[in-house]
């Protein structure tokens, strides 16, 4: 019994060094986790496996990919507000999304547990028409839905998304009404414009661009100014609406990571982002690429949420 | 000439080392459950569904059906040898291949079945190439309204086409509705049926009630009876049938192969009902009817190229309209949710390397099961002989790892457990879960069309008959229900399928 005793008391203090001496310096210890909130194959799947290795390059360290979808981002969300605060756990966050869901209803965190780190993409909402429409421009999108309310429908990738809020603002802002048609994804969005199930759609810039886009034309888009990949697509502050709308993508850790290891997180990211070798790939999955550091990230957000706080006042878009 | 460019493209996909595999793999696999009782194709590729997340889509799409039409080679053999269908369409092979292996005729009954299904194959994955394009360009025309009228029709078809009861088959649709409604409310964005979990949000995922209800459900079910192997009566015999054997049967693959393409296209068919159908239209047909049941090759060669064809021909709506039209076409439809693709007419136009791979690989892979199943025959018998004991473990081990990595949640592994009890129930009750499995698919896509067409219409109901297509279809579902009504062909029906039991 008492060889038992200490054969036991032997190997819990050897257990114990070898703990305490495993724990190398961030980020050696052991495996970087990032989050994405999305099922594997989607866009922000994509682009995170798309980045994993350059990031792994810059940080020397291992980095694994791990998918928790559901409830438009909750999921993910939640374990990332409730994760260590030990710079091993990261997650991707995409507006509106993240901020619109603190409006329409009560959430399992606190959203003041996640800091923002860095911005990658930022995809403006459009406007998209079947090629043969009449539609030329905002205003004759507007002035069609005034003239027949309700006759004229537009696709969105579903309640709550970027699409859905910017058609909102532009019907608050121009006094029309749109008949709100959601689809389950760009995908179906898109296969109803052609289609000309539907007036028009929302398809962001990357959605658009990234396929073939015959049979489809952009009447205009809801970013600051004109985007990169479509030159000639007017924005709507262009053509006489202030109405700005983007879907933006980005990294975030929990609140209480230390501020070192955040600052290294972002330079990795922004290092990336630089790479001509990624900015290839990016260009091929027709990703806008925009850098943001995460507090200029972050200073925006209170702003947008209020936007949101708003809209929900005066049209909530969930009953 | 596009179509033989779309073609090469196909051939060109198909050829690459990756995709070459995984059609192996998928065809081999499929022989082996098609081989072994007790574990159908339905099943394996609900077990395998999560697995392909792993893979790049075409490969993952080209291993499922595979598995699929190889499942329709390996049933025969042993239906053949040892009179035990590994598969539901076999079911009809066996009682005439049987009885030609008892005269040592084995192996023309093999040779036949083997290069039957190969010219099934062939033909049927023609059709898919001809049919596809025609019908996805026909498709863009298809607004939510027609899509409403479509999957009425659909669902009602697949209760009628089902075994059974069809009072039973109609509640098994509810139910799968009511489990399709369960998330967020597409239109409103509040939440339905989730009882305040976050796990519920989106809704049951697809891949936990296809394992449960199929996978896990099926394995109880195996448990329950003792193991019956059959044992190798006779030698096989010559191969290559004789000429009198080669003359009885090449119409029979014709009518067969034919009855089968048609046959898997509509809803509630392909393989099972196919092999059914060409049997009777054989012995009709015949000349000398006295002879099936004794060792009729026609009674063979027919079922033969009619469940491969109807295998294969059962892609066409699926990958054409996207709405599947049995319960493994739901599975197909459920892998290409997870790897981003909707399916629907914007699959040929927008990928149409994944369409015209999948098509071409479809025929390379009928070609590799000729190789795999005639000289293999002997191998594939000896698997016969591996213990149900050791084979179940390991498959139930295999559902849970693949659930759980769906989306890193042990809640799904629960849900597993949940539906595996109610698929053991539903057998006991004499349930068949293929028209639940359809309902669930279909059900979310009934509901947003619905909404989605009076959104359109601001309200007006008379959408859905005003526009020809929707309203044919509605039309051609409303005689079903009363030909369902109707005595006489009640009877018929039955008698059609006790026929086919016994």
């Amino acid at each position: 019994m008492k060889t038992l005793m200490k054969t036991a008391l032997l190997a819990a203090t050897m257990l114990a060094t070898a703990a305490g001496a495993a724990r190398a310096e961030w980020p050696n210890d052991r495996p970087i986790q990032m989050i994405v909130a999305f099922a594997p194959g989607g866009s922000t799947d994509v682009m995170a496996r798309a980045m994993e290795p350059y990031l792994e390059k810059r940080l020397g360290a291992d980095i694994v990919i791990e998918n928790r979808p559901g409830a438009s981002g909750e999921i993910a969300y939640t374990a990332l507000a409730k994760a260590d605060p030990d710079g091993y756990t990261f997650s991707f966050i995409n507006t509106p999304g993240f901020l619109s869901m603190q409006v329409q209803r009560e959430l399992g965190y606190d959203p003041q547990d996640i800091k923002p780190i860095a911005r990658i993409v930022d995809d403006p909402s459009a406007v998209v028409v079947p090629a043969g429409s009449e539609i030329q421009t905002l205003k004759d999108f507007v002035e069609a839905a005034k003239a027949a309310p309700g006759s004229v429908s537009f696709g969105t990738s579903g309640v709550g998304t970027d699409d859905h809020l910017a058609i909102i603002l532009l019907g608050a802002q121009a006094g029309a009404t749109f008949t709100h048609i959601p689809f389950s994804g760009a995908g179906e969005t898109r296969t109803a414009i052609l289609g000309s199930q539907i007036t028009a759609g929302g398809l962001n810039v990357s959605e658009f661009g990234g396929n073939d886009t015959s049979g489809l034309r952009m009447v205009a888009h809801f970013g600051r100014e004109r985007s990169a990949q479509l030159p000639d697509v007017p924005t709507a502050a262009e053509q006489g609406y202030e109405v700005f709308m983007t879907s933006e993508r980005g990294i975030a850790a929990p609140r209480a990571t230390p501020d070192d290891i955040s600052a290294k997180f972002a330079d990795a990211v922004k290092a990336t982002l630089d790479d001509p070798e990624f900015q290839k790939q990016a260009e091929q999955l027709a990703l806008p690429l925009a850098y943001l550091p995460g507090a200029e990230w972050e200073a925006q957000m209170p702003a947008r949420l209020e936007e949101f706080r708003k809209i929900w006042a005066a049209t909530p878009w969930v009953q | 000439m596009q179509f033989l460019d779309l073609l090469m493209l196909g051939f060109s996909e198909a050829f690459t080392p990756t995709n070459l595999l995984f059609c192996f793999i998928g065809a081999l696999l499929g022989t082996l459950i098609g081989v072994l009782p007790g574990i159908g194709p339905t099943a394996t590729v609900a077990i395998l569904l999560p697995i392909t997340f792993f893979l790049p889509p075409l490969a993952a799409l080209i291993m499922l059906s595979g598995i699929f039409y190889g499942a329709q080679y390996g049933g025969s053999t042993t239906a053949i040898l040892v009179n035990l269908p590994g598969e539901a369409s076999a079911v009809v092979t066996a009682i005439d291949g049987y009885q030609m292996a008892r005269k040592g005729r084995a192996g023309a009954a093999l040779a036949v079945a083997a290069l039957g299904s190969f010219f099934a194959g062939t033909v049927a994955t023609i059709a898919l190439a001809v049919a596809g394009p025609t019908l996805s360009s026909f498709a863009l025309s298809f607004g939510p309204a027609e899509y409403v009228a479509l999957c009425i029709f659909g669902l009602l078809a697949a209760t009628i086409l089902a075994h059974g009861s069809v009072i039973k088959a109609i509640g098994m649709v509810c139910l799968g509705l009511l489990l399709g409604m369960v998330g967020i409310d597409v239109n409103s964005g509040s939440t339905r049926l989730t009882f305040g979990s976050t796990e519920l949000y989106d809704g049951i995922e697809f891949v936990v009630i296809a394992v449960g209800l199929f996978g896990v459900a099926e394995i109880a079910v195996n448990l329950e009876s003792k193991e019956q192997r059959g044992i190798l009566q006779s030698t096989i015999g010559r191969l290559w049938p004789t000429k009198q054997e080669f003359k009885e049967s090449w119409a029979a693959v014709l009518r067969g192969t034919g009855v089968g393409t048609i046959l898997g296209v509509l809803p509630g068919g392909g393989a099972t009902l196919s092999a059914f159908s060409a049997y009777s239209v054989e012995k009709k047909i015949s000349r000398t009817p006295e002879k099936f049941g004794h060792g009729a090759i026609a009674g063979v060669a027919g079922p033969e190229a009619a469940n491969n064809a109807g295998a294969q021909s059962s892609f066409i709506p699926l990958l054409t309209l996207g709405i599947p039209s049995n319960s493994i076409m739901a599975m197909m439809l459920g892998a290409m949710t997870i790897h981003g693709i909707t399916p629907g007419p914007g699959v040929i136009q927008n990928q149409p390397e994944l369409f015209w791979g999948l098509v071409a690989s479809m025929w390379l892979g009928n070609a590799m099961l000729l190789v795999i199943n005639l000289p293999l025959i002997g191998l594939w018998v000896r698997l016969l002989k591996v213990p149900y004991r050791l084979m179940y473990p390991a498959i139930l081990m295999f559902c849970c790892i693949g659930v759980y990595s769906v989306s890193n949640r042990g809640f799904d592994v629960a849900l597993v457990i949940l539906f595996g009890v109610l698929g053991y129930v539903l057998r006991k009750a004499k349930c068949e879960p293929g028209p639940l499995l359809l309902g669930f698919v279909l059900g979310p896509l009934l509901e947003t069309n619905l909404r989605r067409a009076l959104l359109l219409s601001q309200g007006d109901p008379l959408v859905f008959v005003e526009r020809p297509i929707s309203g044919i279809l509605l039309a051609v579902t409303a005689v079903m229900l009363l030909m369902l009504v109707l005595p006489s062909i009640r009877k018929s029906r039955k008698v059609a399928f006790e026929e086919s039991e016994n």
